[in-house]
C-alpha cells in the first residue's frame, strides 16, 4: 500500500505544478477559458461563429479557449455555476426569444446574466413557398389572410423561427385587424421536418435559411421539391454587408428584394419588422468587470486587424463587432420590439 | 473521371489514418462515429475540402466499425448501433468462438459498406426523391417495426414487452424536444429533480451504464472469479474460418446492408434503427429463429452489415437535399459550410469533383477498415486476456470519459452512468430484460414525435392504415414479426416441459 | 364511423399524450405480470435473501462507494484547476488503483506493481489524448 500512496503523492504533486491556474498576462484572464453555446449541434451556425471568434481570442489574449457544445439549457446552467471566468457562453436571439416565448426554464438573460459583445450576424433566415404556389410575395400572403383565407406556416416553436412568424400575423393584424387568425402555425422541428411538412402538402409557407435553402429555389418548378423564396428578415443594412455574389444563384441584389423594404412586413404601419439573427456573449452576473474589458479590448483589436471579417464572410456570416455596453443596448431594444410584437399578437 | 484530379498520396492516408482513428473511436465503449468526426473537425478547415472529407468519412466508416470490438468481446456495445451485434456477438464469445464472430462481423461490415456505397454512388438523387414521400405516418411504421423487434428479443414474452415500454416510458422523461417538433413541455419529471432532469436521459450514458457498469458491477457481486475462465480466454484462435459461413447468407447481408442503407435514407429516423431493423428481419426471415441471441452467426452479419450499410445511406439525403441521415453526417455539413460549399439538390451536380472524392473516399474507407481490422483481430483477442482487475477499472474509467465527452461536458451523464449501471443490474435480479429495455429506450422519443405529429396534422387514426401502400407494406412487416416471435414463445413453450 | 376515429390534438398539451399512452400499458403489462407471477412476487423477500447471502458484499459494495465517491470528487476537485481535465486524472488514478485493489483476488506485491503502473500510465495517457489532442472538456 504505500507504493499506493506514494505513487499518488507524486502524481498529484506532479499535476499541482502542470495545473497551476496561471493567469494570462492580459488582464488577469483565466489561463483555461470554456465557451459553452447554446446549441448542441457542432455543425450548426452557433458552433461555426463560436469556434471563429474563439481561435481569434485565444490567438489574441494567449488562453485556450475550449468550444462546447452543450446547448441552450446546459449552457446557461454552467454559465451560472461559474463566476470566475472561466466559463462564457455564446449564444444568439434565442437566449432572450425563448423567455419571451415562454419556453419553460428560460430566464431574461440581461436580468439573469450579463449580455456582452455581438460578433457576428446570420443573415439567412428567411420563409419560402413552394414553387407551385399561388403566392408570389408576402404581399400576397398577407392579403390572402385579410380576405379569410388559410396560411400554414411551418416553423420551430419558441425562438429565432417563431419570431418572423409572429411578426407575420402582427402585419396581417395591423393591417386587417382579426385576419391574424388565419395565419396559423404547424410546429415542426428541424429544417429537414419543415420542408417535409410543405412536401406534404401540411404547410403553405415555411420557415428555411438562405444556406439551407438555396439550392431548392433553383430546381425546375414542376420538381416537387423547387421552392421559392419569398421573405428574408435581415435588414437591409445587414444584408448590404454581405458578399456581393450572395449564395448560389441568390445575388445580393436578389436578397434585397426579398428584405425590407422591397419586401414588406410591418411592424405597426410605418416601420417595417426585421430580424437579424446576430450572434453574442453571456457572462456570469457576477464576472469581473476588469475581464469583460479585456475581451472587449482584444475583440476590438481583432476587428481592426480585419482577418476575421474574411473567415465570417466566406462562411456566410456578416461581421458585426459591437462592444458589451453598447450590444448589451442594442439587443434589449430589440428585445423590447419583439415583446411587444409577441405580446401584441397573443393579446 | 477525372480522378488523378484530387487523388494524392496525402489523400489516400487521410483516408487510412481517419479509418484508424475512428475504429479506436468505435472501439471504445461510449465514444462514438460522431465523436470522432466532432473533434477532427476543426483539422479539415486546414486540410481544404477534399482532404478534409477524406479524413472525415475515414472516421466515419472506422468509427460504425469498430464498435463491434467491444461488443463481441465484452458484451459492451462500443456504440449505439451495434447493441444488435453484443445480442449474438457476446455469446460466440462466451463459447469460445470470439474470433469467428469477431471475422464475421468484420466481413459483414464491409459487405454492407459496400453495398450501401453502390447505392449511393449509383442512386442517391432517385432515392431522396424516394425518401421524402415517407411522411410521419410511415416514419413512424418504420419506428413500430424497429420497436416490434422487442418482442422478438425476450426470452419471456410479457417481461421483455414489459422492459421495452418501461424502456420508452424512460426515453420520455424530460423537455419534449423542440428541435424534434415537441412543444418544449416538461413530463414525467419527479418533483425535485428538474434541474437534472429536465433534458432527461442521455442515450450514451444510459448505455454504457445497463452495459459497461451493470456488468462490472455483476462480476463485483460473483466475486471476480480469479482471471477470466480458461473458456472466455480462448476465445478461438485456432478455429479455422473459411467463407463458408456465409454459405446461405447471402440474402441476409444483402438485405441487411439494404435496410441499413435505407434507414440512412431516411432523415430523423437514426442510425442505431438500421441495424436493430435489419436484426429484426434476419429473425423474421430465418429458418431458425430461435437461435438468435444465444450466438447465431446471422444475428452478428445482420448487425454488422446494417450499420454499415447505414454510412453510404446517411449520405444520400446530405448529398442530394442538404439534410443530414444521422448525427455525424449532420457534422458533415458544417465541414462543407466551413469551406462555404452550399449542399442541398444541386450539390452533386455542381460538385462534380468532391462527390467523386467522397465516393472514392468512402471505397478506400471501407477496403482499409476491413484490412485494419482483420489483421488487427488478434492484438483486440488480447483484451479479454487481460486480468479483471485491470480490465474493469480501465473500462469504469473510459465509460466516465466517454458519458462525460458525449455531450461536450456535462456532469449529470456520468451519474446516469451510475444510475442504469445500478439499474441494469438490478433489471437481471427481476428477471427484466435489458436488450427490449434499451431499444425501447433507443426509439422512444422518434416513436413518440411521429405518433403525436400523424395525430396532429392528420387528425385520424385511420390514416396510419391508408396513408400509402408503404404504410400497407409496413403493416404486413409488422405483422409478420410479432406473429413469429409469438409463433416462437409457444413453440418453446410446449417443447418445455 | 368517421367520428370514432378522429382526434383532435391541442399543441400545448401534446406532450402528454405518448407518456399516458405507454403509461397505461406499462400499467396493463404489469397488473398481467402481477397475476400471472404472483407466487414468484411473494417470494421475492427469500429471492433477494439468496442474492444477499451469495453477493461477495465487500466486492460489491466496494465498487459502489468506490464510484460514488469517484463521481463525486470529480468535480470538485476539477474546480480547483478550471477547465485542464484535473479533476478527471486526480481522481482516476486513485480509482483504477483502488477499486484494482479490490477486485484482485489473492493480493501481492508482485501483482500490485502492474496494477499501479496501469493506474498511473492509463489515466494520464487518456487524459493527455483527450484535453490535449482532441481538444475534449473533461472535468
Amino acid at each position: 500500500m504505500t507504493f499506493n500512496r506514494r505513487t499518488l503523492l507524486a502524481a498529484v504533486s506532479a499535476a499541482a505544478i502542470l495545473g497551476q491556474p496561471f493567469a494570462a498576462a492580459a488582464a488577469d484572464l483565466p489561463r483555461n477559458i470554456r465557451m459553452v453555446i447554446g446549441s448542441t449541434s457542432t455543425g450548426g451556425d452557433t458552433y461555426q461563429s463560436a469556434s471563429i471568434v474563439a481561435e481569434a481570442l485565444s490567438e489574441k489574449l494567449d488562453v485556450n479557449i475550449k468550444v462546447d457544445a452543450v446547448g441552450a439549457v446546459n449552457g446557461l446552467k454552467a454559465l451560472e455555476r461559474d463566476s470566475r471566468g472561466t466559463t462564457i457562453m455564446l449564444f444568439h436571439d434565442f437566449a432572450y426569444l425563448a423567455e419571451l416565448y415562454g419556453g419553460k426554464g428560460f430566464v431574461n438573460p440581461f436580468e439573469e446574466f450579463k449580455v456582452g459583445a455581438t460578433i457576428a450576424t446570420n443573415p439567412g433566415n428567411a420563409y419560402l413557398v413552394g414553387a407551385n404556389s399561388p403566392y408570389q410575395t408576402m404581399e400576397d400572403i398577407l392579403t390572402a389572410a385579410a380576405e379569410g383565407e388559410r396560411v400554414r406556416v411551418a416553423i420551430q416553436p419558441g425562438g429565432v423561427s417563431e419570431i418572423g412568424f409572429s411578426a407575420m400575423k402582427n402585419a396581417a393584424k395591423v393591417r386587417a385587424p382579426g385576419s391574424e387568425e388565419n395565419i396559423v402555425a404547424v410546429n415542426t422541428g428541424s429544417q429537414s421536418d419543415k420542408n417535409q411538412a410543405m412536401w406534404d402538402g401540411l404547410a403553405d409557407v415555411i420557415n428555411g435559411s438562405i444556406q439551407a435553402n438555396e439550392q431548392f429555389t433553383q430546381l425546375d418548378g414542376d420538381d416537387q421539391k423547387a421552392m421559392r423564396f419569398v421573405w428574408i428578415t435581415a435588414s437591409p443594412e445587414t444584408l448590404q454587408q454581405a458578399p456581393e455574389a450572395g449564395m448560389g444563384q441568390l445575388t445580393r441584389d436578389d436578397m434585397m428584394d426579398y428584405a425590407s423594404p422591397e419586401t414588406s412586413v410591418t411592424l405597426d404601419g410605418d416601420q417595417d419588422f426585421t430580424f437579424d439573427k446576430e450572434f453574442f456573449l453571456i457572462y456570469n452576473k457576477d464576472m469581473d468587470e476588469a475581464m469583460i474589458e479585456a475581451i472587449d479590448q482584444a475583440l476590438a483589436e481583432i476587428y481592426q486587424d480585419g482577418a476575421i471579417q474574411e473567415k465570417q464572410t466566406a462562411a456566410f456570416f456578416t461581421p458585426n463587432f459591437r462592444p458589451t455596453a453598447e450590444a448589451a443596448e442594442h439587443l434589449e431594444e430589440k428585445r423590447e420590439t419583439y415583446k411587444k410584437v409577441i405580446s401584441e399578437i397573443s393579446g | 473521371m477525372d480522378i488523378l484530379a484530387f487523388i494524392s498520396p496525402l489523400f489516400v492516408l487521410l483516408v487510412i489514418g481517419g479509418t484508424l482513428v475512428g475504429i479506436i473511436f468505435g472501439a471504445i465503449p461510449g465514444m462514438t462515429a460522431t465523436m470522432a468526426v466532432a473533434v477532427c473537425l476543426p483539422v479539415t478547415y486546414s486540410l481544404g475540402l477534399e482532404n478534409g472529407l477524406a479524413l472525415l468519412l475515414g472516421l466515419y466508416v472506422g468509427g460504425i466499425s469498430g464498435g463491434l470490438v467491444p461488443a463481441i468481446l465484452l458484451g459492451i456495445p462500443g456504440t449505439p448501433s451495434s447493441i444488435t451485434t453484443t445480442l449474438d456477438g457476446y455469446p460466440m464469445a462466451r463459447a469460445g468462438h470470439g474470433e469467428k464472430a469477431l471475422r464475421i462481423g468484420i466481413c459483414a461490415s464491409l459487405v454492407g459498406g459496400l453495398v450501401s456505397l453502390l447505392i449511393l454512388d449509383l442512386f442517391a438523387p432517385t432515392l431522396a426523391d424516394f425518401a421524402i414521400k415517407f411522411s410521419y405516418v410511415e416514419k413512424f411504421l418504420i419506428i413500430l417495426f424497429a420497436l416490434s423487434v422487442m418482442a422478438a428479443l425476450s426470452s419471456d414474452l410479457l417481461l421483455g414487452i414489459f422492459s421495452g415500454f418501461l424502456g420508452i416510458f424512460i426515453s420520455l422523461i424530460g423537455t419534449y424536444d423542440v428541435t424534434k417538433g415537441g412543444n418544449g413541455e416538461w413530463r414525467l419529471i419527479p418533483p425535485g429533480t428538474s434541474y437534472w432532469l429536465e433534458s432527461g436521459f442521455s442515450l450514451l450514458p444510459v448505455l454504457i451504464g445497463l452495459f459497461g457498469l451493470a456488468a462490472i458491477l455483476d462480476e463485483a457481486e460473483t466475486g471476480m472469479k480469479a482471471g477470466m475462465s480458461q473458456k472466455d480466454v480462448d476465445i478461438g484462435k485456432h478455429e479455422r474460418f473459411s467463407l463458408s459461413i456465409f454459405r446461405g447468407q447471402w440474402v441476409n447481408l444483402i438485405r441487411s446492408s439494404c435496410i441499413g442503407t435505407f434507414v440512412g435514407i431516411l432523415p430523423g429516423v437514426g442510425g442505431s434503427a438500421a441495424s436493430i431493423l435489419s436484426y429484426s428481419n434476419a429473425k423474421t426471415f430465418s429458418r431458425h429463429p430461435e437461435r438468435f441471441g444465444k450466438g447465431e452467426p446471422a444475428g452478428v452479419m445482420a448487425s454488422e452489415a446494417g450499420n454499415n450499410g447505414l454510412t453510404g445511406g446517411a449520405l444520400v439525403p446530405l448529398l442530394s437535399l442538404g439534410i443530414p441521415g444521422d448525427s455525424t453526417t449532420a457534422l458533415l455539413i458544417g465541414a462543407f459550410t466551413l469551406q462555404g460549399i452550399q449542399v442541398g439538390p444541386l450539390f452533386i451536380g455542381n460538385n462534380p469533383v468532391t462527390w467523386d472524392a467522397m465516393i472514392f473516399a468512402m471505397l478506400i474507407a471501407n477496403l482499409a477498415m476491413f484490412v485494419l481490422m482483420y489483421f488487427a483481430i488478434r492484438y483486440f483477442a488480447m483484451v479479454v486476456t487481460i486480468p479483471k482487475h485491470i480490465l474493469f477499472p480501465v473500462i469504469l474509467m473510459m465509460c466516465v470519459i466517454g458519458a462525460y465527452t458525449i455531450n461536450y461536458g456535462i456532469m449529470f451523464d456520468v451519474w446516469t452512468l451510475l444510475i442504469f449501471g445500478v439499474f441494469g443490474w438490478l433489471m437481471t435480479k427481476i428477471r427484466l430484460e435489458v436488450a427490449p429495455f434499451i431499444i425501447g429506450f433507443i426509439l422512444g422519443p422518434s416513436a413518440e414525435v411521429y405518433f403525436v405529429k400523424t395525430l396532429e396534422s392528420f387528425g385520424d387514426l385511420t390514416v396510419f392504415f391508408t396513408k400509402s401502400w408503404i404504410a400497407v407494406l409496413l403493416w404486413v412487416l409488422i405483422a409478420l414479426s410479432v406473429g413469429g416471435s409469438a409463433y416462437l414463445q409457444t413453440r418453446k413453450g410446449k417443447s418445455a416441459p | 364511423m368517421g367520428n370514432l376515429t378522429h382526434v383532435t390534438i391541442n399543441f400545448d398539451t401534446s406532450h402528454l399524450i405518448f407518456p399516458t399512452l405507454i403509461g397505461c400499458i406499462l400499467g396493463l403489462l404489469g397488473l398481467a405480470i402481477a397475476i400471472r407471477d404472483r407466487r414468484a412476487i411473494a417470494a421475492s423477500g427469500a429471492h433477494w435473501r439468496d442474492i444477499l447471502g451469495r453477493m461477495d458484499k465487500p466486492r460489491f459494495f466496494g465498487t459502489l462507494a468506490l464510484t460514488i465517491a469517484y463521481f463525486s470528487a470529480m468535480v470538485p476537485v476539477g474546480d480547483i484547476w478550471p477547465n485542464t481535465g484535473m479533476g478527471f486524472l486526480l481522481c482516476s488514478i486513485p480509482l483504477v488503483a483502488g477499486s484494482g485493489l479490490l477486485f484482485m483476488r489473492e493480493r501481492s506485491l508482485r501483482k500490485a506493481v502492474p496494477l499501479m503502473i496501469v493506474a498511473v500510465a492509463a489515466p494520464v495517457l487518456v487524459w493527455w489524448l483527450f484535453t490535449d489532442l482532441f481538444f475534449l472538456t473533461l472535468p
